[in-house]
């Protein structure tokens, strides 16, 4: 009896161990969002205005925290890789055998993780999110919270174009690992992950507000805030609607052209 | 004789490193391409806090563009030396792998420390250097012999701050499995670096600030350097870096010996 003692007492801890690291490592994630957060505190203050671009500070707070929430469902960790990973080293055979579609057998698998993920971040987010609540708009309207879903679940799905996409690129080259790393790079400033879009100068936002990495992570995130009209909300899902079909559309065809040639040399 | 013997391994390891870079070339093309878009990035970023405000707690652009190019400095050389053997000590205790290293004849601190390098990062440096006198001429600071004289034990000594902390880190792997690993724990150090150390004073009333300049001085590793160099010279600020520097590195070899006294292989 004593031995499966010691073995349950391992087990939980173990369990316990990896549910600490998760909880801490959820807190650390919010750490360069403080720190950003301090920067635009000294530079509403040297400013000495309280509005900066097109935002008060409030909203400012507000925006970083709300990235975080359209990052949980935009961000796919590891989706690019995985995908070059299973053409580069033949993993594809084992999906090609089953009767299953390779990009929506990853969706679905997406789906699990996100939700696996919502279930343990609840706690932290909530808590960080009661905290700050002062920063933060009150709760929308019935009608705008529904839209508010509905743009969350199409920057999840566009955010799987965008990376599938990536990943399919390993059809053709080898290196996409290596390339992944600029890509992050680029997204995290392009998506408005790195400051609100709207401070760009004119200029450079009418090009950057062009590609779909801004309705990944920007648009959403202003959607949080309650930044946009009915109107403008319901503008923002047509595009982004418009931007899944075509990335969509782009990431199946890549798969079939790239399939052929996998078949051509993995013979 | 001593010391010209670690030399040849030193240069042993860096020659291997470049054979491994130079075999992965298209690698380290896109890692370079990276590495300039980040900075690219961070300076549009940079003038968009200027377009709205002309100082950051004091720090005016041109002071603030220097800040930058000296935590890419310091970082940059971090991670050119350290950075993947840092990474490698925790993995190695994981493993079991320690034990290789153990039992060759030259200093474990050393082989743990300079084993690798990644060329990649060393890339940088000159973009920051560049990035600095641009800075320093924007602010219509003379460089002269002296300051570069200056310059560089500031950079050395922030560089050993942060070795000798990411390397105690990597140490504590001895005694605790866990899955927050060095590359957290660095990029966290590298996001709070960053920034003008004033910034974190208004926060949790000071403590924040006091914690990572007083017990963890990772926060002076670029701020002290760009202090000293485009605005004020404090001598007990710089006596106390370089002070905090040297104690820290002794600790580290300190925090080895008492590892490896409780290290067991993982093996058998």
């Amino acid at each position: 009896m004593r031995k499966y003692w010691v073995v349950f007492r391992v087990a939980l801890s173990e369990r316990l161990v990896y549910r600490a690291d998760f909880f801490l490592s959820t807190f650390l994630r919010f750490i360069p969002i403080v720190t950003t957060i301090l920067l635009w505190r000294a530079v509403f203050d040297g400013a000495g205005t309280d509005r900066v671009g097109d935002l008060e500070y409030e909203q400012m707070v507000g925006y970083y925290l709300f990235v975080m929430i359209a990052r949980t469902f935009g961000s796919m960790p590891q989706l690019a890789s995985g995908i070059s990973n299973d053409i580069r080293e033949g993993g594809l055979r084992k999906y090609l055998l089953q009767p299953i579609d390779y990009l929506g057998y990853y969706v679905a698998l997406r789906i699990a993780h996100k939700f696996v993920f919502f279930v343990m971040a609840a706690g932290p987010y909530a808590l960080v999110f009661w905290v700050c609540r002062d920063f933060l708009p009150g709760w929308p309207a019935l009608g705008t919270f529904a839209l508010t879903v509905v743009t969350l679940v199409f920057a999840f799905l566009l955010g799987f174009c965008i990376n599938a996409i990536i990943g399919l690129l390993g059809f053709w080259f080898l290196e996409v690992a290596s390339f992944m790393h600029l890509f992050m790079t680029v997204q995290y400033f392009l998506s408005g992950h790195m400051f609100p879009l709207s401070l760009l100068p004119d200029g450079i936002r009418s090009i950057v507000t062009l590609m779909p990495f801004a309705y990944e992570t920007y648009y959403p995130t202003m959607i949080l805030l309650q930044r946009l009209e009915t109107a403008e909300i319901v503008r923002v899902l047509f595009i982004q609607a418009g931007w899944i079909i075509a990335l969509g559309t782009i990431a199946r065809w890549m798969w079939s052209r790239g399939l052929r040639r996998y078949a051509a040399f993995g013979g | 004789m001593h010391l010209a013997r670690y030399g040849r391994i030193l240069l042993r390891f860096w020659k291997n490193a470049l054979i491994r870079e130079m075999s992965f070339r298209a690698h380290f093309i896109v890692q370079v391409g990276g590495e300039l878009l980040w900075i690219a990035m961070m300076l549009i970023f940079i003038k968009v806090i200027f377009r709205n405000t002309g100082n950051v707690r004091g720090w005016t652009e041109g002071q603030y563009l220097f800040l930058m190019g000296t935590h890419m400095i310091v970082t940059g050389i971090f991670e050119t030396f350290f950075f993947s053997n840092c990474w490698r000590v925790s993995h190695l205790v994981r493993t079991g792998d320690l034990d290789f290293v153990l039992v060759r004849p030259a200093s474990a601190q050393f082989l743990l420390s300079f084993e690798r390098i990644d060329y990649t990062s060393l890339t940088k440096l000159p973009v920051a250097v560049a990035l600095c006198l641009y800075a320093a001429s924007s602010e219509g600071r003379a460089i002269t012999l002296n300051h570069v004289l200056l310059f560089i034990p500031l950079i050395a000594a922030g560089v050993i701050m942060l070795y000798s902390l990411l390397f105690m880190f990597a140490v504590t792997s001895v005694w605790l499995i866990r899955q927050t690993s060095v590359n957290h724990l660095w990029f966290y150090a590298v996001n709070l670096a960053r920034y003008p150390a004033e910034i974190y004073q208004r926060f949790a009333g000071g403590a924040l600030w006091f914690g990572l300049v007083f017990v963890v001085p990772i926060l002076l590793v670029a701020n002290l350097p760009a202090n000293v160099m485009m605005r004020t010279f404090e001598p007990t600020m710089v006596a106390y870096f370089f002070g905090a520097s040297l104690v820290l590195l002794v600790l580290s070899t300190f925090v080895l010996r008492l590892a490896l006294r409780s290290y067991r292989s993982a093996s058998s």
